[in-house]
């Protein structure tokens, strides 16, 4: 088993298994190693913000923190500050302003994995660091993480362009020049006038209008999503990315992980971890219970772990197994965690 | 007994024991002759791995599992009254981003199909078994989001008629699952605190999969690492009863239908 650290290291995995803290002790780890890290955390919770003590006005900012005597960089993704700060460095300042866009990139919005992505990338881009560490939101949100590199690459995709035809007509100048196609369009159009009209009906006309402007004004920022999305080459690289699929034994979902593992097939290359938080069995391997009732709860827990390890073993090529640390301090998890990616890392 | 509700929402973290426990709490509507079915929510988004809403008896209990492109094309179909036009409509790029990128459009479809599910069947009682809880916020969310979005027009009225009927604490009520562990149950009562800011309906916690009430009366043998798990759930459960709903123990069964029989006897309490 190998376990080098990459440009970027991604964990992905269902929620409550530790993920964050998970991802954390490995920032800190490789921080401890003498990389320049960059923690970014798209965890709708923030939980990494008691983690690491950081106070609300600091979301979406890049900031300095030093962790159990270490130091590195942390970002809490705010998707408004990304496109804030996309409208600064692109110069689209319209992008920040408009409604439609601003409900859009609003937490939980359509835009906030495209925006993550678009995050990494920038923030890659300065130079400052060595590894980018990423903590994606947790359960069902981890594929539409994957699959925000489809949906963006589609948003912008030859489709998509019956409606700005529509809006070279309808709208200003600006639309004609991006998407002028001449006769084909035109054809096209006749459909996308009747939807709009039929939509219309449904929703009401001021909404249509306000969606594409905002569509528009999103196009127009093409180049700097493009560049996010060309960040999917690099995530697909096993030279340039681990991928980290985190679970729990306690939560013993590995059905779940393995469905993870099958939808995200196509996209995660071979060189990926799954990693298996609060394991019990060293500690119930010393239990030696007398009682008839405390047999059974014993031999429940340690069926249990073990099943889930044989399921997981038969589907991932590495597993890494993570204890179970009880303790109220949350820098007591992250000592015991480091430590571990230290081992980890050490062994290989 | 509370008089029933109409729509129970589960709702918690991934590997709480959400299903199971939705599932059994379903069972235990039955138990009390009530009529109610299980319900999922198929996809998030339109037009990927589209699987067609199923409505079929699993083990004696009703399962709904929604697909979001057929709530969508039933809504339009009402509204414009064209199945060929709604069919249409629902396959265009155009309205695939429009709900793929709105902020909790697909939850409005959704709940307003749950709605009409509940309309269609005055005695029937949805359970359903919600997405992660970031996204039990969005579902209550998008109702507000889209007032303010839509200012006119049809949806925008059947957005109001759903709030008023989503917000009735006679017809919701919200059920946030969590394990025994300080960070499981801080996010449970972020979520809860969350949810009673958007909704006047009763969000109530459940605390699953107890390790402690097995393992208490014999502390003294235990491992150490499993001692202190079993004491450090006890303080938390002690420390924090009065704001949790229910305590379930961790169950020995090895078998999801024996897990939810042994879970079968504290649920009335959630009714």
């Amino acid at each position: 088993m190998t376990l080098t650290s990459k440009s970027f290291e991604i964990f992905c995995g269902t929620g409550g298994v530790g993920k964050t803290t998970l991802a954390t002790a490995r920032g800190i780890a490789l921080a401890k190693a003498g990389k320049r890290v960059l923690l970014i955390t798209i965890d709708p919770a923030r939980r990494l913000k008691d983690l690491l003590g950081l106070s609300g006005d600091q979301v979406g900012e890049v900031v300095p923190v030093e962790v159990i005597g270490v130091k590195l960089h942390a970002l809490l993704m705010s998707p408004e500050k990304t496109i804030l700060r996309m409208s600064q460095k692109y110069q689209k300042p319209d992008l920040a302003t408009n409604r439609i866009v601003q409900i859009l990139s609003r937490p939980y919005g359509g835009m906030n994995e495209i925006l993550s992505l678009v995050e990494v990338q920038m923030q890659f881009e300065t130079g400052s660091y060595d590894v980018v560490v990423l903590d994606t939101p947790p359960g069902a949100h981890f594929l539409d993480f994957l699959e925000s590199l489809s949906k963006i690459r589609s948003f912008f995709d030859q489709n998509f362009m019956e409606i700005f035809s529509y809006l070279g007509q309808k709208t200003a100048q600006a639309g004609k020049k991006v998407f002028g196609r001449g006769i084909i369009n035109r054809f096209i159009s006749g459909g996308v006038r009747k939807l709009l009209s039929y939509l219309e009906a449904v929703t009401g006309g001021q909404f249509i209008d306000d969606f594409i402007q905002a569509v528009q004004i999103i196009y127009q920022s093409k180049d700097a999503f493009m560049k996010g999305l060309s960040l999917q080459d690099r995530l697909k690289s096993p030279r340039e990315c681990n991928w980290f699929l985190v679970t729990s034994v306690e939560q013993g979902k590995a059905s779940e992980a393995i469905e993870l593992r099958s939808h995200a097939g196509h996209f995660i290359h071979q060189d990926h971890f799954l990693v298996l938080n609060k394991c019990l069995a060293k500690d119930l391997e010393t239990w030696t219970p007398t009682d008839l009732k405390m047999k059974a709860v014993k031999k429940s827990l340690t069926d249990n772990e073990q099943d889930l390890k044989g399921l997981l073993r038969n589907v991932f090529p590495m597993v890494l197994e993570f204890p179970e640390v009880i303790s109220l301090s949350p820098i007591e998890h992250l000592k015991h965690l480091t430590e571990k990616w230290n081992s980890y890392a050490s062994q290989s | 007994m509370t008089k029933p509700r109409r729509l129970y929402i589960f709702t918690g973290k991934g590997g709480v024991g959400k299903t199971t426990l939705a599932k059994a709490f379903t069972r235990c509507l039955l138990e009390h002759d009530l009529q109610a079915a299980y319900v999922t929510l198929q996809n998030q988004s339109l037009g990927e791995r589209n699987t067609g809403t199923k409505d079929s008896k699993v083990d004696g209990i009703r399962e709904i599992s929604l697909d979001l492109e057929d709530a969508a094309r039933g809504y339009i179909e009402k509204k414009l009254g064209s199945k060929l036009i709604a069919s249409w409509i629902v396959k265009t790029p155009f309205f695939r981003a429009l709900v793929n990128m709105m902020p909790g459009f697909s939850y409005l479809i959704f709940l307003g199909k749950m709605l009409q599910l509940g309309a269609d069947d005055p005695r029937l009682i949805l359970v359903l078994d919600a997405p992660a809880s970031g996204h039990a916020l969005t579902m209550i969310e998008s109702t507000t989001n889209f007032q303010q979005i839509f200012e006119s027009g049809a949806i925008f009225d059947d957005t109001m008629k759903m709030l008023s009927r989503l917000n009735d604490p006679e017809y919701t009520k919200i059920h946030v699952v969590s394990l025994p562990s300080l960070m499981s149950w801080q996010e449970a009562q972020e979520l809860r605190a969350g949810l009673i800011q958007r909704t006047p309906v009763t969000v109530d916690i459940t605390v699953n999969n107890c390790l402690y009430p097995l393992l208490e009366e014999n502390l003294d043998e235990l491992p150490a690492g499993l001692r202190e798990k079993a004491l450090y759930e006890r303080q938390l459960v002690s420390e924090h009863r009065d704001q949790m709903r229910c305590v379930l123990p961790h169950s020995l069964a090895r078998d999801t239908a024996l897990v939810q029989a042994d879970l079968l006897g504290s649920l009335p309490n959630l009714i």
